[in-house]
Parts: structure tokens; C-alpha cells; sequence
């Protein structure tokens, strides 16, 4: 039981330890600065903020000269 | 379509069509044509195995109030189908749909195409071959005995080669990400692959192979069973909502620091709760108890889940009438949340006392793998498939047999059978009640869940025959590079706010 | 959260700590018992399965016994596993070091079987009740397990003396006998040997009244 007492409490002490020091690091670093702007990341300038993506049943009529067609 | 009248409208209607945002537009429609073929492989077979494993379920729901159906041969028992049931539909269907959504979503988050397709493809190959050498092993009944890890030791190392090969690739494309800021769905999808092949190498191992003394088996039995759920399934799951929800109705995710939180207390504790399916075993109670907090401590990333969720929602619930993908997300974004709490429920020892070794255990089972994780996954591929294919969904009305039929399904499987095991449990808790007595209790929920199975089978025969349909339409004639909206797809107009 | 290290570090750090606390803990706890020997009557146990009933416990794996029954006796006092009289104490990691796999089962659909060998060890009930457990347990819904037993023509010497003695209900036609295969024989040499009533430092039996 020796050893792995000495496993177990010795990484149990260094395993938060080093969980602490890296969200120092992160907060040091910038990681969780501005942090907001990842949620945007799904998105782009055609699929903005604003529009649903993914209309495929009860379609609104809308007529074929009015929808987005890309070459 | 180039008179001067369409051009003003055309112009009017898209403003944002620049020729940065056309490149991007070209970027992603190539990273999806990279992952197409394998995606592909990935969700066909899956679809395979998940109607294989939905013949098994049948079998074994009905083979549990009628015991002398089908008996004349050993692999058709019911120890072996209930196997072979649980084997495919997690082994085949839920994990390699979820790879294919992974590898999907890890392309077009790190804006990489799919490198050398023909590796992950021949792991695919692995994948089902090993997949069908284990089941029709564990039919044979070459079964380990070990819950989960049924499939015997030929089978295995060729699966094993499949996950390691595809959980490398997923670190590679990681690693050569061309986006330099990480989406919430990256750090899970990237957990997932890194956290499974460690937990299926050590339950291989200490398993199967080797077989550790005694209850040491247990022990390592539970943490990767509780495991593949909470650090494989449960990360793919979550990856996925996080992506589509935001993605479909057109607005960011609620809190970014909310799912920084529910993303580390869910590595932190979920990986603890192993032995809450112990309560009351031959272990020391020190053990048990570690898990049986962790498993409370779970409430902590399950609630900042649901609120992220819940608040990106708010008022955005009509556009769930227009797209399939976000009807399953939400009902698995909900899903997941109750039956996360019925998970901790049921760990805590007064609860245990009587719901375990029930059909409660059961019907949870599949409140967080179906009703969670399963219907998560035909959101994603509803999503996933039309981009891919560059069709679309060839019938509206299948969809909606698809999705009317597995919800009301699930619900109605899990929450009576939740409620007929707990009934279970109490008359066994009551030792003047003769075993066969409490046998008779169970018997009514177990005929209403065969019914229900069936209403799920047609579910999955639903999408899979418009899977087989958008399928079959891609093999016409040579078609153009489209953009990632469909022509008459979406409405630039956005539809609510 | 953009640094892929940091990432790393965090996913593998987090399973590290349930690969210690809950892989190598149990390990080192548990992994060394070794049977316990009776300062009494110098009795060991538990012992190794001797040969048939080794063979039948590969038959209980293989046809997936272990989900509908558990071999765990809980505590006293918590469920009601000592009143219905599944065992005498409960189970203790000691009971489980000579099993490869150790099927604690998850699942009682039907009962526990720790000491189904002391409660019922008798050939002639599990043998008709596995060939068909209606001729037992009315109402059961375990499946039979006929394909374990072989029907045949009665021989001109008469009945086998291990031919199943079958009721009228579940009788096979005349000049037609039902035995066990060993495969049948093997698997009640099994259950008949599930035995834990034992005193055990760390699970001393119940002092009798």
C-alpha cells in the first residue's frame, strides 16, 4: 500500500495543482479574454447571425426569381 | 436569369456576396465534397446496423413476455440477441454515425479538407468487418461475458485499429486547423477521440486479455462502461447541439464562459461515476460513495448546459416547424437534461436501493443513448447529408414520419418503463413478495414497450428509405459545385429574430 | 480557448485522475486478496470451480445468463436480498477472485443466484426447469433451454435413468424420452456449486439465534 498511497496523495496534489496553474497560464495568456467572439465562429458573411439555415419543410412560398441561386 | 430587373433583385437580395466571402463560400464547399465519401460510408453503415440492431431489440423486447418465441436454436436466446442488440446499435450504429459527424464537424470547424480519405476509409472497412465477425461471434456464443465488451478477441483488435487509426486522423486534421480559434465543438470532439481509445485499450486489457483478479474486473468493467457513455457518446452529442443549434436558427450560443465551465466539470467529474452502478456491490463503500458525489457533482456542467441551451432557444421555438435538424437537436439538447438528472437520481443510495437491477436501469439506458444521443445524431445527419450529397431531402413526408414516429416513441419507451421498474424495484424490496409476483408486475410495461419499438422501427425504415432515395439521386447526372444554402432554400429574408 | 496544448493537457489529466482513483486503486486494493483459510477447520475459500462446473459457468457466459441474473447479495438492510433468502451475509470482493469473467450481472429479471446452490441443489429440478421453466415457476418468463437437452426414441432397454421426469402438461409423446446433453449437466454442476455461506473476517455469517 505504500507505494500507491504515495501515487495516489502525490497526484492528487499535483494533478490540481497543475489544473490551477493552467488556467493561470490561461488567463495570463489571453485565453479568456474576448473569449465571446469564438461563439461566432459558425458563422460567416453568406450563413450570418440573423438567418435560419436549414429551411426544409413548410417552406414559405417564396418565388423561384426571389431565391438565393449561386452559380 | 440575367435581365437587368432579376440582376437588381438578385443584388438587392444579397448584399453580403462579396468576392471574400465567395472564397470562403468555395473553401467550405470543397471541405465538404473532401468529406463526403467517407461521411457517407459512416452514416450508411450505421443506418445498416441500426436496423439490424432494431430486429434484435424487437426480438429481445418480445422474447421478455413471450418466452417461448423462437428457442429451438442456441443463437437465438434471449442472452444473445439482447447482446447482439446492445453490440450493434452502439458499437455499429451510434458509433460510426457519430464518426461520421465528427469527422465532418472537425473539417469544417478547423476549415481543413479530409486528408489521405482512403485511410479512414479502409478503418471504416475494419470497423464492420471486425463489427460483424463480433456479433455473429457473440450469436455463436463466443461472448466474453464482460457488459459492453461482449464482442470476443478476434473481433476486437480489428476494431480497436479502426478507432486508433480515426481518432489520429481527427488529431491531425486538428493539428493542421487552419481556423486559429477553437469552437466549443472542437474541445469535445477532441476529448472524445483522445478519451476513447484509452478507455477501450484498458478494458481490452485488463479484461479480456488479461484478465485482472476478481472484482479488479468489475472495477475497470464500470469505468469504461459509464465511460463510453459520458466521455465518447456524451462529448459527439454535445459537440453536435453546440454546432447545429446556433448554426440552424441563425444565432450565436448564449454564453461562451457557460460552456467553458460545462465543458471542464464534465471532463472533471464525469469520469468518476463508474461506480454508481455498484451500489450495494462487493467493493469497498469508499469507492461507491466517490461516485456516487461525482455523479451529483454532474448537476454542475448538466445545468449550465441546459441553460446555455435553453436561453439561445427562447423565442426562436417556431423554426423548429421548418427544419428537421433542429427538431432532433432540441428533443436531444431536452433530452439530455433529463436524463441526466434521472442519472443522478438513480445514483444516490436510497434511489438505487430500489430502482437497481430494474427496468428503470434499462429505460434510462435509452433515455440518454435514444433519446439523447440517437435523435442528436439524425438532427446532425438530417443536416450533414443534403451538404454533402448536393441534393436534397427527397420527401418532406418521410421526415416527418421519421421524426413523429421516434419521438413520440421514445417518450413513450422510456418514461412508462422508467416508471414500471421503479414499481419493480418496490415489490422486490418487499421480500413477502414471491419473485414470480414481482415478475407479473413488470409484465404490462414490457408488452407497451415492444409496441413502442415498433413505432421506432418505422422510424428508422422512414429515413432510411429517404436515405437510400438522396442517395440514389446523387448518382445522376454530373452536377455543379453548390454553395452551402441550396438553391430555394433559404429565404433571405430571416425569418423571425 | 484557442491553445491546443492546454486542451490536451486538461482531457488527459481529467481521465488520469478515474485511471488512478478507480483503475489502479481498486488494483491495489483488491487485487492481491487471496482466499481466506478457516483458523477452525482449516477450510479454504473460495477454491477454483472443479472441472464440470468450470465448463458449465463457460455455458452460463455463453448463452448470456448474467443479464437477467445477478450474483451479488447486498448488505443487510439495504434491499431486501437477506430476507428473501439469497444469502446469509452479503458478497465480498473475497467471493469473486477465482472468476474470469466475474458476471455480477446488472439486472434481476429474474433472482439472484450467489447461493442458488444451497437454496435448490437439486439435478432433477434445474434440469426440467432449464428444459422448460413453466414446469417449475408458472409464470416465469425465462426461456427454455431445450435446445441443451436431446429428445429421443425410448430405447428397448426402457427409460435412461437420467431421462427428465415431466408432468403431463409438459410430457413428450409416448416411446419418447428427454435427456440432458453434458452441456445440460454441465451448467446444474454449476449453479448446484454457487455456494458463499461462509464466515469470512471482513463478512462474518449471521450468529444463529
Amino acid at each position: 500500500m505504500g507505494i500507491i498511497s504515495f501515487i495516489l496523495i502525490g497526484s492528487s496534489l499535483v494533478f490540481p495543482a497543475v489544473a490551477l496553474w493552467a488556467l493561470w497560464w490561461a488567463g495570463r495568456n489571453g485565453q479568456l479574454t474576448h473569449a465571446d467572439k469564438a461563439s461566432l465562429l459558425p458563422f460567416d458573411e453568406q450563413e450570418p447571425v440573423g438567418v435560419m439555415t436549414d429551411v426544409v419543410l413548410n417552406r414559405p412560398a417564396i418565388p423561384a426569381a426571389m431565391r438565393r441561386v449561386q452559380p | 436569369m440575367s435581365t437587368p430587373a432579376s440582376q437588381v433583385v438578385r443584388a438587392a437580395l444579397s448584399p453580403r456576396d462579396t468576392p471574400e466571402s465567395s472564397d470562403r463560400r468555395a473553401e467550405l464547399a470543397e471541405i465538404d465534397a473532401s468529406t463526403s465519401g467517407t461521411v457517407l460510408l459512416f452514416f450508411v453503415a450505421g443506418m445498416v446496423w441500426l436496423l439490424i440492431g432494431t430486429v434484435f431489440a424487437l426480438l429481445a423486447s418480445y422474447k421478455l413476455h413471450a418466452p417461448d418465441f423462437l428457442n429451438q436454436y442456441a443463437w437465438l436466446t434471449f442472452g444473445r440477441i439482447r447482446t447482439a442488440h446492445l453490440n450493434a446499435v452502439i458499437y455499429g450504429f451510434s458509433a460510426e454515425v457519430a464518426v461520421g459527424v465528427v469527422l465532418w464537424l472537425m473539417c469544417r470547424l478547423c476549415r481543413v479538407p479530409l486528408m489521405a480519405q482512403s485511410v479512414i476509409n479502409a478503418a471504416a472497412v475494419f470497423w464492420n468487418v471486425g463489427l460483424t465477425l463480433g456479433i455473429g461471434g457473440i450469436l455463436a456464443g463466443d461472448t466474453t461475458g464482460v457488459e459492453y465488451l461482449e464482442m470476443p478477441k478476434y473481433a476486437t483488435p480489428i476494431l480497436f485499429l479502426a478507432f486508433a487509426l480515426i481518432a489520429v486522423w481527427t488529431i491531425v486534421i486538428f493539428r493542421f486547423r487552419r481556423e486559429k480559434h477553437l469552437y466549443v465543438s472542437q474541445w469535445y470532439i477532441l476529448a472524445a477521440v483522445l478519451w476513447f481509445p484509452w478507455l477501450y485499450s484498458t478494458a481490452q486489457l485488463l479484461l479480456v486479455l488479461e484478465p485482472a483478479r476478481g472484482t479488479v474486473q468489475t472495477a475497470v468493467n464500470w469505468w469504461f462502461g459509464h465511460n463510453v457513455l459520458g466521455l465518447w457518446f456524451t462529448p459527439v452529442g454535445l459537440a453536435a447541439i453546440y454546432y447545429f443549434l446556433p448554426k440552424v436558427i441563425g444565432r450565436p450560443i448564449h454564453s461562451y464562459y457557460l460552456s467553458v465551465l460545462g465543458f471542464w466539470t464534465l471532463a472533471l467529474f464525469y469520469n468518476w461515476n463508474g461506480f454508481h452502478h455498484l451500489v450495494g456491490g462487493p467493493f469497498p463503500a469508499w469507492m461507491i460513495t466517490v461516485s456516487i458525489v461525482a455523479s451529483v457533482m454532474m448537476i454542475i456542467p448538466v445545468v449550465s448546459t441546459a441553460i446555455n441551451h435553453h436561453f439561445t432557444m427562447v423565442g426562436q421555438f417556431g423554426k423548429l416547424k421548418y427544419s428537421p435538424t433542429l427538431r432532433f437537436i432540441v428533443f436531444g439538447a431536452v433530452s439530455y437534461t433529463i436524463s441526466s438528472l434521472q442519472g443522478v437520481l438513480s445514483s444516490v443510495r436510497w434511489f438505487s436501493e430500489v430502482a437497481h437491477f430494474t427496468h428503470h436501469t434499462v429505460a434510462h439506458a435509452h433515455w440518454g443513448m435514444y433519446a439523447f444521443f440517437t435523435m442528436t445524431m439524425f438532427g446532425s445527419m438530417y443536416y450533414i447529408l443534403p451538404r454533402i450529397t448536393q441534393r436534397e431531402w427527397p420527401s418532406e413526408r418521410l421526415i416527418s414520419l421519421h421524426f413523429w414516429c421516434t419521438a413520440v416513441g421514445i417518450i413513450l419507451y422510456v418514461a412508462p418503463l422508467s416508471y414500471g421498474g421503479w414499481l419493480q424495484g418496490k415489490a422486490m424490496m418487499d421480500a413477502t413478495t414471491p419473485f414470480l409476483e414481482v415478475v407479473k408486475i413488470t409484465l404490462p410495461w414490457l408488452k407497451f414497450r415492444t409496441l413502442t419499438g415498433l413505432l421506432l422501427a418505422v422510424g428508422h425504415l422512414a429515413f432510411f428509405a429517404n436515405l437510400i432515395w438522396i442517395l440514389a439521386r446523387r448518382f445522376g447526372p454530373y452536377r455543379q459545385p453548390e454553395p452551402m444554402i441550396l438553391a430555394s432554400v433559404t429565404p433571405t429574408v430571416p425569418i423571425g429574430k | 480557448m484557442n491553445y491546443g496544448p492546454l486542451l490536451f493537457l486538461g482531457i488527459l489529466l481529467t481521465l488520469a485522475g478515474s485511471w488512478f482513483g478507480l483503475v489502479l486503486t481498486p488494483n491495489r486494493q483488491l487485487g492481491d486478496l487471496q482466499p481466506n483459510v478457516n483458523t477452525n477447520t482449516a477450510a479454504v475459500y473460495p477454491q477454483p470451480l472443479p472441472g464440470e462446473a468450470s465448463q458449465g459457468r463457460e455455458i452460463y457466459r455463453s448463452m448470456g445468463c448474467n443479464y437477467c441474473h445477478t450474483q451479488q447479495v447486498r448488505p443487510d438492510g439495504f434491499g431486501s436480498d437477506i430476507q428473501r433468502g439469497w444469502g446469509k451475509r452479503r458478497s465480498v470482493a473475497r467471493d469473486y477472485i477465482y472468476q474470469k469473467p466475474v458476471m455480477l450481472g446488472s439486472s434481476r429479471t429474474g433472482p439472484d443466484l450467489t447461493n442458488i446452490g444451497e437454496r435448490q441443489p437439486s439435478y432433477d429440478w434445474h434440469l426440467t426447469h432449464l428444459y422448460n421453466p413453466q414446469t417449475t415457476s408458472k409464470g416465469s418468463i425465462m426461456p427454455p433451454y431445450a435446445f441443451l437437452f436431446e429428445k429421443r426414441k425410448i430405447g428397448y432397454e426402457g427409460a435412461s435413468t437420467n431421462a427428465l421426469k415431466l408432468s403431463a402438461e409438459f410430457a413428450v409423446e409416448p416411446g419418447y424420452e428427454v435427456v440432458p446433453k453434458p452441456e445440460a449437466m454441465q451448467l446444474v454442476e454449476y449453479l448446484r456449486s454457487l455456494k458463499t455461506s461462509v464466515d469470512l473476517p471482513e463478512a462474518p455469517l449471521p450468529k444463529a439465534e
